[in-house]
């Protein structure tokens, strides 16, 4: 476990850095705050409405999507690695399972979830 | 040799360190280099000079930098000053908060952008072995050799890819703290784009592991470009291609820089956000851009050594010095690969946004799974 210690030590220097330098900055930035500059950014006009508003739910798709094939890559990790010990029998095996994954990549392609309106 | 805790510790501080000046020297540099290289391209001169007229400091600065023009090389390194100018207005403009923000996610996410692209460089090897021994007059780190890397763990391309994957999360989380409506854009349109290209992205560095039956970096890098068969070069050459596009959708840079298309986003999801904060956004960006260009050296150009896709089997040792390892390799195709995002840039249209999803979702994922399967056909034959 001694190879993970540098690891630790790098994500507490990469997280004290913003702060370190925030705080130097802090001491150097000016600070005149008013309601105008407050607000937020909207191209001249006053903002009317909320921005958190509804938002296509192609993006939602496109998570759920995300998420299938990124366990599909966790499921072909395994077998990237070991590869040559498991030998024909794993690359049959693993081409079946990618014809699968074809085989629904092919049924979500028909019914459009891959296109963008 | 098994160092003790303090040695380890000490040891990792020196190379967390030099790699993190590496960072903050080649960031601003690569910051310059763009604004020189696009200059070029587009046949006009990029920064000569700094603000500040003909008095003072700016004014000897901007008097030397006329006097450079005189000369042919030299010429192109006018307003090289920029970048640290670029530095200390990051650091000195005023900090604006929204007021409708979260305030805390809104300071959290520079954060959870930065950490990540930042701690990726644990696991790059820079160079597979010892770069040099420290002298042992040294305190508590004499007498130890210095690798070319910061750690060495077996898994380190998972850490890699889980790690670079956590700074979505900075985008969308800022992108929904600023509570603006520009910005919230941007960062649905950067999230999409970055989790639809994560998944090619992953598949086309499988090739390499299923080429190598190994997820260590080290082991991975000089593999690739010593001990492969010779049909190895077909899947290299493709998940290269595949994996610098899909690298090019990670990082939101042109050509698919949807996020941050300011004539339709302003400036994407960082639109709300002003001095340092937007600066380590900024850093990231650029972070990742290096961290993009060191796994595509290492596993698909050859890393350590002099020729790329597994040619390097076919160098003699007697060309000595072309047939070893070398950091100057890797550094060279690293730079090599900066210049290409800021050529790319200087050269190509921005996507639409239909058409890069369905460039990811329809061409890429299809090739990256053809190609993986031509790994396991050659790894199976060698």
């Amino acid at each position: 476990m001694r190879g993970y210690v540098p690891i630790l030590l790098l994500l507490l220097i990469a997280g004290a850095l913003p702060l370190a330098v925030w705080t130097l900055s802090r001491l150097l930035r000016p600070r005149f705050p008013s309601a105008a500059k407050a607000s937020p950014y909207e191209c001249g006009i006053t903002p009317t409405s909320e921005a958190r508003e509804k938002f296509s739910v192609r993006y939602y798709l496109v998570a759920v999507l995300f998420l299938v094939f990124d366990v599909e890559t966790v499921f072909l990790t395994p077998w990237a690695l070991q590869s040559k010990e498991l030998g024909l029998f794993g690359l049959v095996e693993i081409g079946l399972f990618l014809f699968l994954l074809l085989f629904g990549y092919g049924y979500i392609w028909s019914k459009g979830a891959l296109t963008w309106e | 040799m098994q160092m003790t805790l303090t040695q380890t510790l000490v040891m990792a501080l020196i190379q967390i360190v030099a790699v993190l000046a590496f960072i903050f020297v080649v960031v601003p540099m690569l910051t310059f280099a763009e604004r020189k290289v696009i200059g070029y391209v587009q046949v006009r001169l990029g920064a000569t000079r700094i603000a500040g007229g003909r008095k003072g400091l700016t004014g000897a600065v901007n008097k030397i930098m006329w006097w450079m023009g005189h000369f042919p090389v030299i010429s192109f390194f006018r307003g090289l000053p920029t970048f640290m100018a670029d530095g200390i207005k990051l650091v000195t403009k005023e900090d604006i908060m929204p007021a409708k923000a979260d305030k805390f996610v809104f300071w959290l996410a520079p954060i959870l952008c930065m950490v990540p692209a930042f701690a990726v460089f644990a696991a790059i090897t820079f160079y597979p072995g010892v770069l040099g021994v420290f002298p042992t007059w040294v305190p508590i780190v004499g007498g130890l050799p210095v690798d070319g890397y910061i750690t060495d763990i077996n898994v380190g391309l998972l850490y890699i890819l889980g790690l670079a994957s956590v700074g979505v999360y900075g985008i969308v989380l800022g992108a929904w703290a600023s509570n603006s409506k520009y910005p919230l854009l941007g960062g649905l349109r950067s999230a999409a784009q970055v989790i639809s290209y994560e998944v090619p992205l992953t598949l086309s560095l499988l090739a390499p592991v299923i080429l190598t039956g190994s997820l260590n970096f080290k082991t991975m890098s000089v593999e690739l470009a010593t001990g492969m068969s010779p049909w190895a070069i077909l899947p290299l050459f493709i998940g290269f291609f595949a994996y610098i596009t899909c690298g090019f959708a990670e990082t939101n840079r042109v050509p698919f820089d949807l996020a941050e298309a300011e004539s339709e986003l302003v400036s994407g999801f960082h639109t709300e956000y002003t001095g340092m904060k937007f600066g380590w956004f900024f850093l990231s960006e650029y972070t990742n851009m290096i961290v993009v260009s060191a796994l595509a050296s290492a596993f698909f150009l050859g890393g350590h050594y002099f020729l790329p896709f597994g040619f390097q089997q076919f160098v003699p040792a007697s060309w000595g010095w072309f047939a070893q390892p070398h950091l100057i390799f890797f550094l060279l195709k690293v730079f090599f690969l900066l210049f290409v995002f800021l050529w790319v840039r200087a050269t190509l249209p921005r996507y639409r946004y239909d058409q890069l999803m369905s460039v990811g979702w329809k061409y890429f994922i299809p090739l990256t799974l053809v190609n993986l399967f031509i790994a396991g056909l050659v790894r199976f034959m060698a």
